[in-house]
């Protein structure tokens, strides 16, 4: 089975560091691949495992991913090669561009069974790049999927809508976008983080495939932190008894 | 904006909110109700002035096979803005226009008209900022959450009544079984105390220990996101943040959850903010008013006890 595992990533959120006027600065952020990324990296893996074949990640994004410690992190959660597909400048590509740039990119990958993508990407969450890609490839496409097994020619999924549990069977090749708790994406070790810088990584550029990536659907007009409410921060530590008597001392009121 | 919204909803519910948050928006409001001919009544009471029913596809197939329908549907009678309710079965369905209408789906916890055009905001970078987009394409394709729009249910009460004649068809898809998840009916947004757990829980039995603690306080029991889709162990109503509920309350116990932007974005209007976690870095403890270090299986019983 050939799996292509769709992967984005993002500056870590965590260090995103909010300015007094509201505006974020990512200087401190490191990039990462998104954490519901690696579902489908975990995904693909385990599919291969059961069945043989390989696992390719497809990724779109812009200078960043010039980062060989970006690109080893990625490979070694359970990639077989990397694809890049770059977009000059810093603009980030929305739904409909990037779902173009991924069919583009899966053209020069060549033949696929499955594409799989995460639950969202990190930074947008849109939850919906998956869902526009199956569409402009024309293949049988759902969301929310809890568990992929294969069958020849076929896989049976289990997807999770609010109220209940379905069970599908979809004919290959198909796009299906994840939940998060699909399944838990493994720790690489040293060894799998040494043996990444070997695998090949192949990287094309949005002109090259021929997607236009100047008109937006959407121009963003601000990126702006909500005002957050201060905090006392009182922090209690040692002696249980201590600690719980003093935190009803302190909040008793909103405790009774 | 005197032009065409059309609303597309699952339930009686989404349709009256959807539809009246068109009329709010100065549309000319035309609904789709898919397999929820019930919801007619509440999307005309809002606005809809044509209701397009779509009914309840044969056992096998999806909702979602109503799209190249849909398609035709807004291409046809020109379509502006096409307002999807945002479930699993809504989000896939407004991919599939946002494709076929060569534009972005985009979710919305706002939505607004300037000038001519569409204005959404919605929360990126894990509910660090609020971004805000103003939508250029020809016609605009949003997700719309509950609670967005307030169904206002004053309308006339007059639709013209039509009937998607297509059967709906997925493609190398056929349902093979459907499973009810035990629905629970939460309100978090109601409670004035809400208490949630968090992956410092070892097991499922082990919320027995916050659950006691909620019960002597009249708290709601809520949870972060992994303790409903990695553990599955409560509700996914539950689970408090960016994806999950965003709430109010004039309390909220943090026992066991680490803390994460994408978590306390969710809570971060809570009048007081209390923090019990093993980990004295814990970025939980920078947003909480107050914070114990410690081990909730030790913290947990001692508290109850105390307030017993
Ligand atoms: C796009 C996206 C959207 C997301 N949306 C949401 C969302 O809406 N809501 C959400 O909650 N998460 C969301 N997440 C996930 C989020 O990033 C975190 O992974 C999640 O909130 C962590 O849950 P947690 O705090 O329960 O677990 P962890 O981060 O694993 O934290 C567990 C904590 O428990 C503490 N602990 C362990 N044992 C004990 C003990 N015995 N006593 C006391 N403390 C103990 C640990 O010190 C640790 O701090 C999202 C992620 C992404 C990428």
């Amino acid at each position: 089975m050939r799996v292509i595992a769709c992967c984005k990533a993002a500056p870590e959120e965590q260090d995103i560091v909010v300015n007094g006027d509201g505006t974020l600065s990512f200087e401190r952020a490191a990039w990462k691949f998104g954490s519901y990324d690696l579902n489908a990296v975990e995904a693909g893996r385990q599919l291969v495992e059961q069945v043989g074949g390989e696992v390719i990640g497809l990724t779109v994004g812009g200078e960043a991913l010039a980062s060989a410690k970006l690109r080893k992190d990625i490979i070694s959660r359970g990639l077989d090669s990397l694809n890049i597909v770059t977009v000059a400048g810093s603009a980030v590509p929305d739904t409909l561009q990037t779902a173009q740039l991924l069919a583009a990119g899966l053209g020069k990958v060549g033949s696929y069974d499955l594409v799989l993508c995460g639950a969202g990407s990190s930074d947008e969450y849109t939850q919906q790049v998956g869902n526009q890609l199956g569409a402009l490839l024309g293949i049988p496409t759902l969301n929310a999927i809890n568990s992929i097994t294969p069958n020849g020619t076929t896989v049976t999924v289990e997807r999770v809508l609010e109220n209940e549990v379905q069970t599908l069977e979809v004919t290959l090749p198909a796009v299906l976008s994840l939940t998060s708790g699909a399944n838990t994406p493994r720790i690489a070790g040293m060894k799998d983080i040494l043996a990444a810088g070997k695998k090949e990584t192949t990287e094309t550029t949005a002109a090259a495939l021929g997607v236009d990536t100047t008109t937006v659907s959407a121009q963003v007009s601000s990126v702006v932190a909500p005002k957050q409410t201060a905090r006392q921060r009182t922090i209690l530590e040692g002696d249980v008894a201590e600690v719980t008597t003093k935190l009803i001392e302190l909040i008793g009121a909103d405790l009774r | 904006m005197s032009e065409n919204i059309w609303v597309v909803a699952q339930d009686a519910k989404a349709a009256g909110e959807l539809c009246a948050g068109a009329q709010a928006l100065g549309g000319v409001v035309h609904a789709v109700l898919l397999g929820c001919e019930e919801a007619t009544k509440a999307a005309a009471a809002n606005g809809a002035q044509t209701v397009v029913t779509a009914s309840t596809p044969a056992a096998n197939t999806l909702l979602e096979g109503y799209a190249d329908a849909l398609l035709a549907l807004f291409e046809e009678r020109g379509a502006r803005l096409v307002m999807v309710q945002a479930s699993t079965t809504g989000r896939l369905l407004a991919g599939k226009l946002a494709s076929g209408l060569h534009t972005s789906a985009l979710g919305a916890t706002t939505l607004a008209l300037d000038g001519e055009a569409v204005t959404v905001t919605y929360l990126v970078y894990g509910g660090t900022a609020v971004c805000t987009r103003r939508i250029i394409s020809p016609t605009a394709v949003v997700t719309v959450g509950g609670g967005v729009f307030e169904a206002a249910n004053a309308g006339a009460d007059s639709a013209a009544i039509e009937q998607l004649t297509v059967t709906p068809n997925t493609p190398g898809i056929t349902l093979k079984a459907t499973a009810p998840k035990q629905g629970e009916q939460v309100n978090l947004s109601a409670a004035k105390r809400v208490i949630g757990v968090g992956r410092g829980f070892g097991a499922e039995g082990d919320l027995d220990l916050a659950r006691s603690l909620a019960t002597l306080i009249g708290a709601e029991l809520a949870c972060s996101r992994p303790i409903t889709e990695g553990e599955d162990w409560m509700a996914r109503e539950r689970y408090i943040g960016v994806s999950g509920a965003v709430l109010k309350p004039d309390l909220y116990v943090a026992i066991g959850i680490s803390g994460q932007v994408q978590h306390m974005v969710g809570v971060n209007q809570a009048r007081t903010i209390v923090a019990i976690n093993k980990d004295k870095n814990a970025p939980v403890f920078k947003q909480a008013d107050v914070g114990i270090v410690g081990d909730l299986y030790t913290i947990l019983p001692a508290l109850t006890a105390a307030l017993r």
